[in-house]
């Protein structure tokens, strides 16, 4: 690794040189740049005229002011196994990225650093909690019904509920495991929302994450699979035929998505808060189109057959 | 005395401008590419929002972590000759296209990762926007990256070639000042986006560079709520580099 950063030498050589240049000017003397500076790149362009970044404000907490927040923090840390820091931080937390609030209260070690967060929402429910140490020398590898097991206790002991049977994966970039209940509302899924706790390959819980929308009432009236069916047929082809490609429905369901402007140049792609019914179609293209695109998802207004949103996979 | 206020007056104003000068001339540079007309009416039939979205979240966010200046392109910008002629200033780069892990001209079992540039005006062609490790590697020269993330499909998976392309080596306990971000899988776009305003708002938030990148990623990790397409392409983002990296500049 070492030998592979060498050339670093150039470019501090280079570096160097419009030191030396600098100085030349400031001497008062030849106002002429150094062509091999290291210096903003021709021809690349500016970065976009983009609208107002999102902000993340953060508001202090403290345990004397804030007793309720802290008091379930502990409870959560203790019951999921997490560290003990030597010192524990809060804020209040309006984040603009995510469009969400939180209370947040961080476990700090002994040199500032976080090695475990808990967040919980305006009811007080937790809705996040991570640790940010590392595991460790590896331990024996639990199997995934303990796994499953371990994820149960631990989201009882923190006082979240989950039914049904768990979804248990193992988790290729850790070598844990990730166990999940996806949410249903009746028996219509909600898009994305979830309880997970991914565990450490020994068992050992890293992070729980609580995630539910709020939902729209159900519409009064509803277009049946087939019209929903000929929307997206409708609309794949007035995408693809005129590219010279095809496509195929791989499904359709119905389902709670948040609507999105996916495919509306005018709107930000920001999904809204509120979810709401809609049949939901992956679109396979095939020819030209599936060198770019693997997977098209389609929400279809449930009530009125509009298209009011989807996901892309590039 | 007159000559030596002159004299005086003369070495501070040197001193100033030579000041000022070397912290421009040692800023660190990044680059923030995206891809959005391969995935416009010209090439699928419709304009997907997300690569614009995507390309200003992680401009304005490279920028705040103390990347100066970002530069980059979004849309016909993002070509494969800008792109080659300028990775090697940069020190932070960000890309968002479609990226697999494609065999190698030396055949199988040799893999040469590759993303998209953007096709602009020209016509959609896959194989002529590829932009491979081998090339993007030729480029840099061997020199340094603090921070590569690759926002495509793929490209995170244990045999993409893409962080060797930028000398950063697949572990996970490196002490240089590096990390790569990629996805495993087959990603979606609205996950992508989803992990990656965790990801910056985490960081960027608090003082600056209070928290490691290490921590941002476990972070946006464990928010959970990601789309995916099916169990065999869980919602997976990988990391390599240093734990202990802050993004500092």
């Amino acid at each position: 690794m070492s030998n592979s950063k060498a050339p670093i030498s150039i470019r501090a050589a280079l570096l160097a040189s419009a030191a030396v240049s600098c100085l030349v000017i400031a001497a008062g003397h030849v106002a002429v740049a150094d062509s091999t500076v290291r210096k903003a790149v021709p021809n690349s362009a500016v970065v976009d005229q983009a609208p107002l970044p999102p902000k993340r404000v953060e508001t202090p907490l403290t345990a004397d002011h804030n007793p309720g927040v802290f008091a379930r923090a502990g409870k959560t840390r203790d019951a999921l196994g997490f560290p003990a820091g030597v010192n524990r931080t809060g804020r209040h937390v309006k984040d603009g990225f995510q469009k969400t609030e939180y209370d947040e209260v961080d476990e700090v070690d002994a040199s500032g650093q976080p090695v475990s967060i808990t967040e919980f929402d305006a009811s007080g429910r937790l809705t996040v909690a991570v640790r940010l140490d590392k595991p460790g020398l590896k331990a024996a590898r639990v199997s995934g019904d303990a796994a499953g097991k371990s994820a149960q206790r631990a989201l009882a002991a923190a006082g979240l509920t989950a039914a049904g049977t768990p979804k248990v994966e193992a988790s290729g970039s850790s070598d844990g495991w990730d166990v999940s209940w996806a949410r249903a509302s009746g028996t219509v899924p909600v898009r994305g929302d979830e309880t997970r706790v991914r565990l450490w390959s020994d068992g050992r819980v890293e992070s729980v994450a609580h995630v539910e929308h709020s939902l729209a009432p159900e519409p009064a009236r509803r277009i049946d699979v087939a019209a929903a069916r000929q929307v997206a047929s409708r609309t794949a082809t007035g995408w693809f035929a005129s590219r010279g490609s095809g496509y195929k429905l791989e499904s359709i369901d119905l389902q709670w998505v948040g609507p999105n402007g996916a495919f509306d140049p005018n709107s930000t792609v920001d999904t809204q808060a509120s979810y709401r019914l809609a049949w939901v179609a992956n679109v396979k293209p095939s020819g030209a189109a599936a060198e770019y695109l693997r997977l098209v998802t389609v929400f279809i207004d449930v009530e009125d057959g509009s298209i009011i949103g989807g996901d892309v996979i590039e | 005395m007159r000559r030596a206020q002159t004299l005086l007056v003369s070495i501070l104003l040197a001193a100033s401008t030579l000041s000022a000068s070397s912290q421009a001339a040692f800023a660190a540079t990044g680059d923030v590419w995206s891809n959005s007309d391969s995935f416009s009416t010209k090439c699928v039939g419709f304009n997907d929002t997300y690569p614009r979205q995507l390309y200003n979240l992680n401009a304005t966010q490279m920028a705040n972590l103390g990347y100066s200046p970002v530069t980059g392109g979004l849309g016909a910008g993002f070509t494969r000759a800008a792109f080659l002629r300028t990775v090697y200033y940069d020190y932070a780069i960000y890309v968002h296209s479609h990226g697999d892990n494609y065999w190698a001209t030396s055949g199988a079992p040799n893999v040469d990762s590759a993303f998209l540039q953007d096709p602009g005006v020209g016509a959609c062609s896959t194989s002529r926007d590829l932009i491979r490790a081998s090339s993007v590697k030729a480029a840099t020269l061997g020199s340094v990256y603090h921070l590569v993330i690759m926002s495509t499909c793929y490209l995170g998976s244990g045999i993409s070639t893409m962080p060797g392309a930028f000398q950063i080596e697949k572990v996970k306990n490196s002490t240089d000042p590096e990390f790569y971000l990629g996805y495993v899988h087959s990603t979606y776009d609205s996950s992508s986006l989803r992990f990656e305003q965790a990801f910056w708002s985490y960081l960027n938030g608090g003082t600056a560079n209070s928290r490691t990148l290490y921590q941002a990623f476990t972070y946006a990790r464990g928010i959970g709520g990601y789309a995916y397409p099916d169990s065999a392409n869980p919602f997976q983002p990988d990391w390599w580099g240093n734990p202990n990296y802050n993004g500092a500049v």
